[in-house]
């Protein structure tokens, strides 16, 4: 046992030993933290930690991630938000949930857009939605006569109140006026469990969660969100095709930096942010979690905080939803 | 057979020396964070992940499940030495394992912990083995409904953690159940007992309470008493269980195993459930029931035992459904994926290599685990002669970086420190905390499928006993109550004649 | 002594418990109670208020008419000296750095026994200051600075 230990703290010793010296970018002068403000092992923690070695590279300094979990992000999202003006300090999370945040916590302790600067965006991953085989319905169209023909009946499972998910079909049910009834679970994965064992009856989650069970019968796929449809379930039409609206939905991941700090830096960030992505290695575990690489820059990101702070922010007062 | 030949391809695979190498990694890994309080399995495999992508996915995974076995493993020496349970599940082996330690026979209680682990270990694997699928069916089952019934059920056994007064363990389980209430309510999305601190939003987190009630305040309360010298021993006789030791351990392991590998398969149960269980189970079975709570061997066999049978299982539902039990196994498929396989039910017949190879890796990891810990104990048991006045400070300072540790938040230090008190509080007023703990570890869970079963069911309370294995689950509460009560009417009733 | 009727560990704690459910039912007042069919937040929180005030109120009973029982009165040094070390750790960890919090930590606590020799107990903290740095900050990277600077 103490053997082990010090075998640890060897193999500490010698990975600093072999860090890169700072020698070519004088612009970053100590440790880089990328604050996930999530538990570790979700999408955005595995992105910190796919990213952070390559970033640690190309900038010379240490980069580490920090998980600072709780609040639904906020958390984490504060501590970057008060941190030094200096560039050193970044965030890595949800971006959806982030501008939802505004309209959900009316005590919020900071403003996304003011207090948060844009680096850039990392990648979207799309929702499948899917039914439980139990459910008499085989395609959306069918879903929306079956949720119309039956209102309060149909239980969607949400991963929680105020995310994504949970709007995502409160979003559609006004638009085609149907009334479900939303169940909310604690995760995704409870969700999942949920619809597969027939508890609820459909679901919208990210293709890593759900496309195993569609493929392999357990659950039945009805559509995809997002621009294209996906070469792994071809025969699922977008949310555009099946005439159902809010397309633009799932998971958006981005890449923050306190707001005020150096412009220099954050330009420096963007361009390695771009390089690191436009990596094959790193695409390809990117689309392993369920995604596809969105390399914006600050300016299309700050644009899409924007929007969806205004769009997400009028279906949450329209709907009641709090977060307190 | 099927079996047969699948054991053996996982036997094959888990013997190839890069596998045995990453194996070995693993479990003296786990165990190293196992022991030391508050760091988790969850941050270590996550901190691990981006160092296996260079592995074959075998030997990541090989890697990753030792630790997670590993640290469950460990976590009970300091339980047992320290009194400081890092996790859930080694809450219940502080109760008889400490005692055990105090009384010097802190030897027997490690070896006994070593070698039910191991002996799980061996059962649980021969139980994945034959029974992954029709357990996976059974976990499939198992509804908000099913869920609410099987927590009131185990709620209600928490109460026999408590060897004082039956009443003080029921009110002692409401306070945890309160606890539990504080953050953001899952079902309504509002604020409870959060008082504006961001921090509570997620409830409140078990280990600083865990470390505050148990450790600290057990510190405190030592501090006043007359010092007692450690009674430490270094004869080889009074490190090893002797023969009586064995004979009692040895149903209650089994009892344990069994608890531990059916509990182990529900998802949400997590941790808790298997021990707490076992630990219940055994004390209404066994004919010295005084002597639980006050070191009985059998306190700290059978709840090691589901413990390690339980951590098995829980990768079943991962193995063939592709659905995660807990927030680790989550963080495994995270992993899977990361190697480029989808988990689900096709896994087994994709990847029949991994699967097997880890499931047989589970035996020779348990293997090592013995190897590594026995020899151990004797060092282990050595610690305990570092005098009191140096002990508890490092205790004290130890409770404080694990606390710190899970969420890298100072606010826990600040909430450890009222557990603290109110723990001392608990210790003078003769309340003993470990119910409180199931409480608040599972009061949550309580409340969330309670209203999911009324949300679905439109508000039906007859849902619970339509429903059949609801129905026996409930049924069994309610016989657990009565026993429960009937000493305390009974002793009333004494009491009355004699007066 | 024989002659008084109270249990001070049951009065106690049934005080602390009625206490405890008093301050939840205020704190949890402006939440919605909805019914049984469909229960709001305010709900669960207000019944089991109310069952962990009839335990409260129970054990005040009981301890009223018990034959008497003291409780061993509380010795003050132990409890302030380590709490007084957890607080310091808490202020100082993220300050400090590990280092420094460490070696105040362990002494602070140290003061709580009688039997604390100054000496080794510094010499002692700085030990387990160096360690806890190498292992919890450089082997298992907890991100938290090591020295105030």
């Amino acid at each position: 046992m103490l053997r082990s230990l010090c075998l640890l703290v060897m193999a500490a010793l010698v990975g600093a030993a072999l860090q890169p010296s700072a020698a070519e970018a004088q612009s970053f002068t100590r440790a880089v933290r990328i604050v996930v403000p999530y538990a570790p092992g979700g999408s955005s923690d595995i992105l910190a930690r796919l990213i952070a070695p390559k970033l640690q590279e190309a900038i010379g300094q240490a980069v580490v991630v920090e998980n600072k979990p709780g609040g639904s992000g906020n958390i984490g999202a504060d501590a970057v938000a008060k941190a030094a003006k200096d560039g050193h300090t970044l965030l890595l999370l949800d971006v959806g949930t982030l501008a939802l945040a505004p309209s959900l916590f009316a005590d919020l302790t900071f403003d996304p857009q003011k207090d948060l600067a844009p680096v850039g965006m990392i990648m979207f991953a799309p929702y499948v939605l899917a039914v439980a085989p139990q459910l008499p319905v085989k395609s959306v169209a069918e879903l929306v006569a079956y949720a119309k023909a039956n209102p309060g009946k149909v239980a969607v499972a949400n991963s929680g109140i105020g995310g994504m998910n949970h709007v995502t079909p409160i979003r559609i049910g006004k638009a085609l006026g149907i009334e479900w009834k939303n169940v909310p679970y604690r995760g995704g994965a409870a969700a999942t469990r949920a619809v597969v064992s027939g508890e609820s009856q459909v679901i919208f989650n990210g293709v890593s969660g759900s496309l195993q069970f569609v493929k392999n019968g357990q659950l039945v796929g009805l559509a995809v969100s997002g621009p294209a449809r996906l070469a792994s379930v071809p025969d699922l039409p977008t949310f555009d095709e099946a005439k159902l609206p809010a397309g633009d939905s799932g998971t958006w991941q981005g890449l923050m930096v306190t707001a005020g700090s150096p412009p220099e830096l954050i330009a420096k960030l963007d361009a390695e942010l771009r390089k690191i992505l436009a990596n094959p290695d790193i695409a390809q575990k990117i689309a392993d979690l369920g995604g596809t690489v969105k390399a914006d820059g600050p300016a299309a990101f700050k644009a899409w905080l924007a929007e969806n702070v205004k769009t997400l922010g009028e279906v949450v007062r329209e709907n009641g939803i709090k977060g307190e | 057979m099927d079996l047969f030949s699948n054991l053996a391809l996982g036997l094959a695979t888990a013997v190839e020396p890069i596998n045995l190498l990453y194996c070995l990694i693993g479990v003296v890994i786990g165990t190293a964070i196992g022991v030391l309080p508050g760091i988790g399995p969850i941050p270590t495999v996550a901190l691990l992940l981006p160092f296996t992508f260079g592995l074959d996915a075998t030997s990541a995974f090989i890697m990753l499940a030792g630790i997670f076995y590993g640290a469950q493993y460990g976590g009970s020496t300091t339980a047992i030495l320290v009194n400081v349970p890092g996790e859930t599940s080694s809450v219940v082996t502080c109760l008889d394992g400490h005692k055990m330690a105090q009384q010097g026979r802190a030897g027997p209680a490690l070896a006994i912990a070593a070698i039910s682990s191991f002996y799980a270990g061996t059962i649980a694997t021969v139980v994945i083995c034959l029974l992954s699928l029709p357990l996976s069916a059974l976990a499939l089952k198992f509804t908000a409904v099913e869920y609410f019934s099987l927590l009131v059920l185990g709620l209600l056994a928490a109460v026999v953690l408590a060897h004082g007064s039956v009443m003080k363990a029921l009110a002692m389980v409401l306070l945890g159940l309160l606890l539990g209430l504080i953050g953001i309510d899952v079902s309504s999305g509002a604020a409870r007992m959060t008082f504006g601190v961001a921090e509570l939003g997620d409830g409140i987190d078990f280990v600083p309470v865990a470390m505050g009630l148990f450790g600290l305040g057990e510190i405190m309360a030592n501090l006043e008493r007359p010092p007692v010298r450690q009674v430490v021993s270094q004869k080889v006789r009074d490190l090893i269980p002797s023969w009586a030791d064995l004979k009692a351990s040895f149903p209650a392991m089994t009892r344990g195993t069994l608890i531990g590998c059916i509990l182990g398969v529900l998802p949400g149960g997590g941790a808790a459930l298997p021990p707490f269980t076992a630990y219940a189970v055994e004390k209404k079975l066994s004919k010295n029931k005084a002597m639980f709570g006050h070191g009985a061997i059998e306190g700290v066999a059978a709840p090691e035992a589901a413990n390690n049978a339980g951590a098995q299982t829980s990768f079943i539902p991962l193995l063939t459904l592709g659905i995660p039990a807990n927030a680790l196994m989550a963080l495994m498929i995270g992993a899977l994926m990361m190697h480029g396989i989808q988990p689900g039910p096709q896994i087994m017949t994709e990847q029949p290599q991994l699967v097997w190879g880890v499931i047989a890796s589970m035996w020779v990891g348990n293997l090592m685990l013995l190897v590594i810990n026995l020899p151990l104990v004797g060092i282990w048991v050595s610690m305990l002669k570092i005098p009191y006045r140096l002990m508890f400070p490092a205790i004290a300072l130890l409770c404080c970086i694990g606390t710190y540790g899970i969420a890298n938040s100072v606010f826990n230090i600040w909430l450890m420190l009222g557990c603290a008190l109110v723990g001392y509080f608990f210790i003078k007023v003769g309340a003993e905390p470990a119910p409180l703990l199931l409480g608040l570890v599972l009061g949550p869970q309580l409340e969330e499928n309670f209203r999911r079963a009324m949300l679905l069911s439109d508000g039906d309370l007859l849902v619970f006993l339509q429903r059949p294995i609801s129905a026996v689950l409930l049924v069994v509460a309610a016989m657990l109550i009565l026993v429960l009560l009937s000493p305390t009417v009974f002793r009333k009733r004494k009491e009355a004649l004699a007066e | 002594m024989t002659g008084r009727r109270i249990d001070l560990q049951d009065l106690l704690f049934g005080l602390f418990l009625v206490g405890v459910a008093a301050f939840t039912t205020v704190a949890t007042w402006s939440l919605r109670v909805g019914t049984a069919a469909n229960m709001g937040p305010g709900y669960m929180p207000r019944a089991i208020a109310a069952l962990v005030c009839a335990f409260g109120l129970f054990f005040v009973g009981r301890g009223l008419v018990s034959p008497f029982k003291s409780i061993a009165p509380p010795q003050p040094r132990a409890v302030i000296f380590i709490l007084a070390a957890v607080a310091a750790f808490a202020v100082l960890v993220t300050t400090a750095g590990l280092m420094i919090a460490s070696v105040v930590t362990i002494v602070i606590a140290g003061f709580a026994s009688r039997e604390m020799r100054v000496v080794e107990t510094v010499l002692f903290g700085s030990a387990m200051a160096v360690g806890a740095v190498l292992v919890f900050v450089q082997a298992l990277k907890l991100p938290v600075p090591i020295w105030p600077w």
